[in-house]
């Protein structure tokens, strides 16, 4: 027992230790070698730590091994610009002046309810609360925010990539019919939908596929 | 920046130290101790080894094994605690035809052992 809390007591200080040099100070928020390198260090520091048949030193020089890695990829990174592309990636901006950039969702693998649920866990509550919007190369959402903000209510997303919300359309009240009227209205097929919202003031972001976002205004049966 | 190059450049240093170090410091101990095995196996094989020697070489591996914890895992060095103590067992009996079988073994473990340890490519992968 004493064997095991003296070998977690000297991972626990290499640990320590290998962090600080490395800088962290938020783990949460982290590049994706840096996700990899604590997946690994999880487990570098574990199997040492816990089965005393192995040498305490195996743990620390992986662990050590780690740190070189770390160092020397984020000098690259520092050194040479490209290698930050390939290792970390880049930031995409899913939300420009026309709206939303579908190609960029794609290559990240979202889709617009993703997105929305990134923004209002960033604080914007419709599409068009934002100029820009992206998403940092370490997965967090950054956006321009929009000084005109409209939204008094909470957008439900009713279209997201050609497919009606079902449960969202009964939330706002809105029968498929009417749906299709509006649609019919814009001159669009609900396959060419990208993203379409609505709140309780009736205020519609509609967004066709390749087009430009529209802010349109939409009846709907009471407030929510 | 400078620091950073400085700490990496330094952990480098570091590692290739001890592994050279640990090498060196391996292969020194295992050929010592399989000299002192082979020793014993010739005296076997001559049937002159008596209870002293099984206990020189016995005592002679529990020095070294002390500080081989370090390096080595465990399990590996218990195999030779295994086989040593039956081949010293079989000294002490006397039977130095059956001794010889678990020195043989002793022998080999002793000379690949290192070599399970050694940058090669076998070992990498």
């Amino acid at each position: 027992m004493a064997l095991i809390f003296i070998r977690t007591a000297i991972i626990f200080l290499t640990l320590l230790i290998v962090m600080r040099l490395m800088g962290k100070s938020q783990v949460g928020e982290m590049q994706p070698f840096e996700f990899v390198i604590s997946l690994l260090i999880a487990e570098l520091a574990c199997i040492p730590m816990a089965d005393s048949s192995i040498p305490l030193l195996y743990g620390v020089v992986a662990i050590i091994a780690i740190f070189i890695l770390h160092q020397i990829v984020w000098l690259l990174d520092l050194w040479f610009k490209p290698m930050k592309t390939v290792v970390c990636g880049k930031p995409s901006v899913v939300i420009n002046k026309d709206g939303i950039d579908e190609y960029q969702l794609k290559q990240n693998n979202l889709d617009v309810s993703d997105l929305i649920e990134s923004m209002r866990v960033a604080g914007y509550f419709s599409l068009d609360d934002v100029f820009y919007g992206l998403y940092e190369s370490n997965g967090s959402f950054s956006a321009l925010e929009n000084p005109d903000r409209g939204s008094s209510s909470l957008s439900y997303l009713l279209i997201d990539g050609g497919t009606a919300d079902k449960k969202n359309l009964a939330t706002c009240g809105i029968e498929k019919s009417k749906l299709d009227e509006f649609l019919k209205k814009q001159n669009a097929e609900l396959k060419q939908v990208l993203a379409m919202t609505v709140n309780g003031d009736g205020r519609v972001y509609f967004q066709k596929r390749g087009e430009k976002y529209k802010i349109l205004q939409m009846e709907i049966n009471g407030k929510w | 920046m400078v620091k950073s190059v400085v700490y990496t450049l330094t952990a480098i240093a570091l590692c290739l130290a001890l592994f050279i170090g640990v090498h060196i410091y391996m292969g020194k101990q295992f050929s010592e101790f399989h000299d002192a095995v082979e020793t014993l196996y010739k005296k076997v094989e001559d049937k002159t080894a008596n209870r002293e020697d099984g206990f020189a070489v016995r005592s002679m591996w529990t020095q070294k094994k002390s500080h081989l914890h370090i390096f080595v895992p465990h399990n590996d060095i218990s195999y030779v605690d295994y086989w040593l103590s039956e081949a010293c067992g079989l000294i002490y009996c006397g039977e130095f035809e059956l001794a010889l079988g678990k020195l043989e073994v002793l022998l080999e473990i002793t000379k690949n052992l290192p070599g399970g340890y050694a940058l090669k490519l076998e070992n990498v992968f």
